[in-house]
C-alpha cells in the first residue's frame, strides 16, 4: 500500500480522466464514477489512496431526473474525513450496478438491503436475496413511486388528518382491503413461500464429511430464532452444524422491519427526531446526536456552547448505559444467570434517572433539536450528575470489572474465541468496539472530531486480540473514558442559552446532501440526509452500526462451537430496532 | 417378607414421596428468593405471606395448562420420558437413614426404623439408581423430534456418563473410610469425625460431580437456555413439563441428602455439639432436624453457584471431567487406602496423612489447570 494521500487533496478525476467527475450539483460533494469503471476506481481507492474502510453504501432514487444513484462512503482507518463516491444509472428496469463485495466485503449486507429496498441489482454479489422485506414482497418500497397502504401524500402533515382542525385517522376512512392490489393470478390464501427457505439453506455452504471408513456424516441445520432466548430480539441465525461445530452461518433479519427510512422521508425534518430514538432504543441520545449533526450541516447552524456541552454529556452517558447493558447481556449469554446483568442494570437505572430529569423520558429521550437541545438542565440535576459520575459510578465500574474479568470461566469462554483479526475487521466494515477490540484505534470522536470532542482529554481505547474477552474488556475501558469526558464537561459547563434558533415546528433546510456521523456506543452511526428544499427530506438513510457489524458475524463464528455463536453475538452487541429499522 | 412389612414400606414410601414433592415446591420458592437476594431483587412476595403460596399458584397454573404433543413426536416415549426421569429421583433416597437407632419405635410388634429400606449395599443402590436417571432425559430429547431437544439429550448423556466415574470413585473413598456399604454404618463411622475432614478433596469432587449429575449451573448444558432454548424439555408443557422440572429439583434434594449422609455426618450432630444435650445419642429426635439443616445449607450452596458462575463450554466440561476429575479421584482412592493401611499397621496418626496428602493432590490438579490456562494466555499475547 502506498502512503495514503490526504483524502481532501485526492483528485480522482485526474487519476481517471473521463470516467470520474466531481459532483457539481449545488450542496453536493464527492465524485461521480462511471458505472463500468466502478470496480477499477474502488480498487484504486483501496490500494492506492489508502481508503481501506467502506463505511456505508446506500441508494438514492432521483425520480424526477429519471436516474438512481448508489453512494459509497469510504475512509482511511488512520483517520480524517471521508470520501463520497457515487454511481449514477438510468432508472430503467433492471437497474444494475457492479457489486463491490469482492473489494469491500463489508458491502455484502448493505448491497442486499439496497436490492431489497431500491431494486438495484448488484451483478457479482455472492448472495443477492431480500434481507429486510419478506420473500415474495412485490416491489421495492424505497423507490419514490412505491406507495404504501393508506398512502395520502408525499409529505406530512397530511391535510386530511386535520379536517376543520380536528384529528381523524386515515384508516377510518379507508377500510382495510380497499387499497390492496395483488399481481394477476395471485391468491394470498394459497401462497406458500417455500423458495425463500431453500435459497437461505442453499446459501449455507453445504459439504459432506467422510471419515477413513467412508462413513458419511450429515450436517444439521439449526435455526436459532426468531424465537430464541439469546438472540436479543426477533433475530434468526441459520447455522449449519457438524456435531457441535459451526460449519457455516447466515443471519436472517427483518422481523422488526418498519421501513424507518420511508417513514423518515414522509416526515418533516423535525418529526424524525423522535423516530431516531427508536433505532437503537438503548442509546437514543446518540441517535439524536447523529441526526441533528447531519441536518445542522445542511442548515449551517452551530448550537451554542452550553448546548454542545450538554450534548456531549448526554451522548457519553448513553455510551455508559449502553455498555453496561452490553456487559450484562454478554455475561448472561455466557450463562451467568442474570446476576451481573442485574448489577449492571442497577447502575443503568441511575443514568436513566438523569435522562428522565432532562428530557422527560427514560429511554425515548427526543432531547436534541437542530441548533441546540430541547431544554436546559432542571434545578438540582447537575448535582445529581456530579454525585453519580464523580463518586458512585467509578467505584461500581471497578467493582463489576473486578468480579467479572478475573473469573476463570469467563476467561476460558472468552480468550481466543470468536476472533476477528484486524484485517478482517476492516474488510467487513466492523465499527465501534468491535473494530477497536481487533486492534484498530479508530474512533470518530478522534478521527474526525465533531461537536466539541477536540476539547476533551481522553484516549481511544484499543485491544489487540479481537476475541470475545477483549470485546468485553474494551467496554469497561470505554466506560472509563466516557466518565473522564463527562467529568471534564461538568467542570467546564458554561452558562448561556441552549438553543441557537427559536423552537419551530418547521425548519427551513436548504437543498443539498449531508452526512452526519457520530461514534455511537455500537459503532459509527451515520445519517445521510438529502434535502431538496421541501419540508421533508428527499432521502434519509441510517448507517446502522449493529446491522453492518453483523457482516462479520458469519466469519467470526465459523469453526467455533455452537455455544460460542451466542457469546459472539452477545459480544457484537446488536439491537434489533437498529438492525431491522 | 410379610404383609405387614410390605404395608410398612408402602406407608413410609408414600409419606416420603409426599415430603419430596412438597420439598420440590418449596425448593423452587427457596431458590427464587435466594437468587433474588443475591441479584438485588425481592423475588416472589405477592401470593400469600412472604409469597409462601407462590409454589401452589405455580402448580395450579401448570395443571391447567394445555397439554401439547408435537405432531411428529414419538407419542409413547414422549409420554413416558417424564415419568422415567422422575422415578429415580424419588426412589434414590430410599436407603438414606434419617434418624439414629435410638429413635426407632415399636408399632404393632414391628420396629419402625427411620429409613425406608435398610439394605447392606445401600451405597451401591444409590450409584445404580443415579445412572438410570439419564434415560428419561435422553428419551425426552429424542422423542420430541426437535433439534434443540436432541442436542440437549445427547449432551446430557455424555455429561452424566463422564461425571458418573468421578462420582463413583468418590463413593469408593467413603466406602474405604467407613469400611462398609451400609448407609447407617457410614453415618455412625462419622461419629467422631466427618468424612468431610478426612477426605476434603473427595467431598469437593463429589459436589462438583453431583452438580453435573443433576444438570445444575455451571454444568447445565442439557438445558443451556442461551444456547438450546430449553434443551431436552423444549417441547414439554403443562404437567409433563412439571414432572421434568420436579425431577430436576427432587434430584437436587436427593443429592444433597446423600452428600449430607456420606460426607457431613448424616443425622449426627455438628461436631461442636458432641456429648451435649444436642447430641443425637442423648436426644435422638434431633436426627432428622440435623439432616434438614445440612440439606438446607447444601442447597443454598447450589443456588449460590447458579447465581454466580457462568456456564462452562461443553467441550471444556468434558475435558475437565475426564482429564482432571477422573485421575484426581483415582489418586484419592489410592491415597485413602494407603493412609488407612498405614494407620492400622504403623501408627494411627497416619490417618491425618489422608487429608494432607489429598489436599496436596488437589492443589497439584488446580496448579495444572492454572498452568494450562496461563499457557493459553501467553500463546495469545
Amino acid at each position: 500500500m502506498a502512503t495514503p494521500a490526504p483524502v481532501a487533496a485526492l483528485n480522482l478525476s485526474a487519476r481517471f480522466p473521463g470516467s470520474v467527475t466531481a459532483d457539481a450539483r449545488p450542496g453536493y460533494s464527492g465524485w461521480i464514477v462511471e458505472k463500468g469503471k466502478l470496480l477499477e476506481v474502488t480498487q484504486a481507492l483501496r490500494d492506492e489512496f489508502g481508503c481501506d474502510y467502506l463505511s456505508s453504501v446506500t441508494g438514492v432514487d432521483y425520480l424526477p431526473e429519471g436516474k438512481m444513484e448508489v453512494v459509497y462512503q469510504v475512509y482511511k482507518t488512520t483517520g480524517g474525513p471521508g470520501l463520497l463516491v457515487k454511481v449514477q444509472v438510468p432508472r430503467a428496469d433492471p437497474v444494475e450496478v457492479p457489486s463491490v463485495v469482492s473489494i469491500y466485503p463489508g458491502a455484502e449486507l448493505q448491497e442486499r438491503e439496497i436490492w431489497d429496498l431500491f431494486g438495484i441489482q448488484f451483478s457479482g454479489h455472492p448472495d443477492l436475496r431480500r434481507i429486510l422485506m419478506w420473500e415474495g414482497f412485490a416491489g421495492h418500497p424505497m423507490r419514490k413511486d412505491w406507495k404504501e397502504a393508506y398512502y395520502e401524500e408525499d409529505g406530512k402533515p397530511f391535510k386530511t388528518r386535520w379536517p376543520e382542525g380536528k384529528h381523524a385517522l386515515a384508516e377510518s376512512k379507508n377500510p382495510f382491503g380497499d387499497n390492496i392490489s395483488y399481481p394477476a393470478g395471485f391468491d394470498p390464501e394459497k401462497w406458500i413461500p417455500e423458495d425463500a427457505e431453500k435459497a437461505l439453506y442453499g446459501a449455507l455452504a453445504r459439504y459432506e464429511v467422510r471419515d477413513e471408513a467412508g462413513l458419511g456424516t450429515d450436517h444439521v441445520i439449526v435455526n436459532m430464532g426468531p424465537q430464541h432466548p439469546s438472540t436479543h430480539g426477533v433475530f434468526r441465525i441459520a447455522v449449519m452444524l457438524d456435531g457441535e461445530t459451526v460449519v457455516s452461518l447466515k443471519p436472517v433479519m427483518g422481523y422488526l422491519h418498519r421501513n424507518h427510512e420511508k417513514i423518515g422521508e414522509r416526515n418533516t425534518f423535525l418529526m424524525n427526531m423522535p423516530y431516531t430514538d427508536r433505532l437503537d432504543y438503548l442509546s437514543s441520545m446518540s441517535n439524536n446526536f447523529g441526526y441533528a449533526l447531519a441536518v445542522e450541516k445542511l442548515m449551517n447552524v452551530r448550537p451554542p456552547e452550553r448546548a454542545e456541552y450538554l450534548r456531549v454529556m448526554m451522548a457519553e452517558m448513553t455510551r455508559i448505559s449502553n455498555h453496561l447493558m452490553a456487559i450484562g447481556a454478554l455475561t448472561n449469554d455466557l450463562g451467568a444467570y442474570f446476576t451481573p446483568m442485574l448489577y449492571a442494570l442497577e447502575e443503568r437505572e441511575l443514568i436513566l434517572d438523569i435522562f428522565e430529569a432532562v428530557s422527560g423520558a427514560r429511554m425515548m429521550c427526543n432531547y436534541f433539536r437542530f441548533g441546540g437541545v430541547a431544554r436546559d438542565l432542571p434545578e438540582g440535576t447537575l448535582q445529581k450528575i456530579k454525585d453519580l459520575f464523580f463518586e458512585r459510578l467509578p467505584r461500581r465500574i471497578d467493582e463489576i470489572d473486578r468480579f467479572l474479568t478475573e473469573n476463570e470461566i469467563i476467561r476460558a469462554r472468552g480468550i481466543g474465541q470468536g476472533v476477528l483479526t484486524a484485517e478482517d475487521a476492516i474488510k467487513y466494515s466492523a465499527a465501534g468496539p468491535l473494530l477497536r477490540a481487533s486492534g484498530i484505534p479508530y474512533d470518530v470522536r478522534r478521527a474526525e472530531p465533531y461537536s466539541i470532542y477536540d476539547r476533551f482529554d481522553f484516549e481511544v481505547c484499543v485491544r489487540q486480540n479481537g476475541d470475545i474477552y477483549d470485546r468485553l474488556m474494551i467496554r469497561f475501558d470505554e466506560i472509563r473514558q466516557s466518565l473522564r469526558i463527562i467529568q471534564q464537561a461538568v467542570k467546564q459547563l458554561p452558562e448561556g442559552p441552549v438553543a441557537a434558533v427559536k423552537p419551530a415546528y418547521q425548519v427551513r433546510v436548504p437543498a443539498g446532501e449531508a452526512y452526519g456521523r457520530v461514534e455511537g456506543p455500537k459503532g459509527e452511526l451515520g445519517f445521510y440526509v438529502i434535502s431538496n428544499g421541501k419540508p421533508s427530506p428527499w432521502r434519509y438513510h441510517v448507517r446502522a452500526p449493529s446491522f453492518i457489524n453483523l457482516t462479520a458475524f458469519g466469519p467470526m463464528c465459523t469453526g467455533q462451537k455452537i455455544a460460542d455463536v451466542v457469546a459472539v453475538l452477545g459480544s457484537i452487541d446488536i439491537v434489533l430496532g437498529e438492525v431491522d429499522r | 417378607m410379610t404383609f405387614a412389612s410390605i404395608l410398612e414400606w408402602l406407608i413410609k414410601g408414600f409419606v416420603w414421596v409426599m415430603i419430596l414433592l412438597g420439598g420440590f415446591a418449596y425448593l423452587t420458592y427457596y431458590e427464587r428468593r435466594a437468587l433474588a437476594r443475591i441479584q438485588v431483587r425481592i423475588g416472589p412476595n405477592r401470593a400469600g405471606p412472604l409469597g409462601l403460596l407462590q409454589p401452589i399458584a405455580d402448580a395450579i397454573k401448570l395443571i391447567f395448562k394445555e397439554e401439547l404433543m408435537p405432531a411428529r413426536a414419538d407419542k409413547l416415549l414422549f409420554f413416558l420420558a417424564p415419568i422415567i426421569t422422575l422415578t429415580p429421583a424419588l426412589v434414590i433416597t430410599a436407603v438414606v437413614p434419617f434418624g439414629p437407632e435410638g429413635l426407632n419405635f415399636p408399632l404393632f410388634g414391628r420396629v419402625i426404623t427411620w429409613q425406608i429400606a435398610d439394605i447392606n449395599v445401600g451405597i451401591l443402590y444409590i450409584m445404580s439408581i443415579a445412572s438410570i436417571a439419564v434415560y428419561g432425559i435422553v428419551l425426552a430429547g429424542w422423542s420430541s423430534n426437535n433439534k434443540y431437544a436432541m442436542l440437549g439429550g445427547l449432551r446430557s448423556t455424555a455429561q452424566m456418563i463422564s461425571y458418573e466415574l468421578a462420582l463413583g470413585l468418590s463413593f469408593v473413598s467413603v466406602i474405604v473410610l467407613a469400611d462398609s456399604t451400609r448407609m447407617i454404618d457410614i453415618v455412625e463411622a462419622q461419629k467422631s469425625m466427618w468424612f468431610m475432614v478426612l477426605q476434603p478433596v473427595g467431598m469437593v469432587i463429589f459436589l462438583i460431580a453431583t452438580l453435573a449429575e443433576v444438570n445444575r449451573s455451571p454444568f447445565d448444558m442439557p438445558e443451556a437456555e442461551q444456547e438450546l432454548a430449553a434443551g431436552y424439555h423444549s417441547e414439554y408443557g403443562g404437567m409433563k413439563f412439571a414432572l421434568l422440572f420436579m425431577a430436576e429439583y427432587d434430584k437436587m434434594i436427593a443429592i444433597c441428602i446423600i452428600a449430607a449422609t456420606i460426607f457431613f455426618g448424616g443425622y449426627r450432630e455438628f461436631w461442636f455439639l458432641q456429648n451435649t444435650w444436642f447430641s443425637v445419642d442423648q436426644t435422638p429426635i434431633l436426627g432428622p432436624v440435623y439432616v434438614f439443616i445440612k440439606v438446607f445449607i447444601l442447597l443454598f450452596g447450589m443456588i449460590w453457584v447458579r447465581a454466580t458462575l457462568p456456564r462452562i463450554r461443553y467441550d471444556r466440561l468434558m475435558a475437565f471431567g475426564w482429564k482432571i476429575l477422573l485421575p484426581l479421584s483415582l489418586a484419592l482412592v489410592f491415597l485413602t487406602a494407603t493412609g488407612i493401611l498405614l494407620a492400622q499397621e504403623v501408627n494411627p496418626l497416619f490417618m491425618w496423612g489422608i487429608p494432607v496428602v489429598s489436599l496436596a493432590a488437589g492443589f497439584i490438579a488446580i496448579l495444572g489447570m492454572y498452568q494450562t490456562l496461563r499457557r493459553k494466555e501467553h500463546a495469545r499475547a
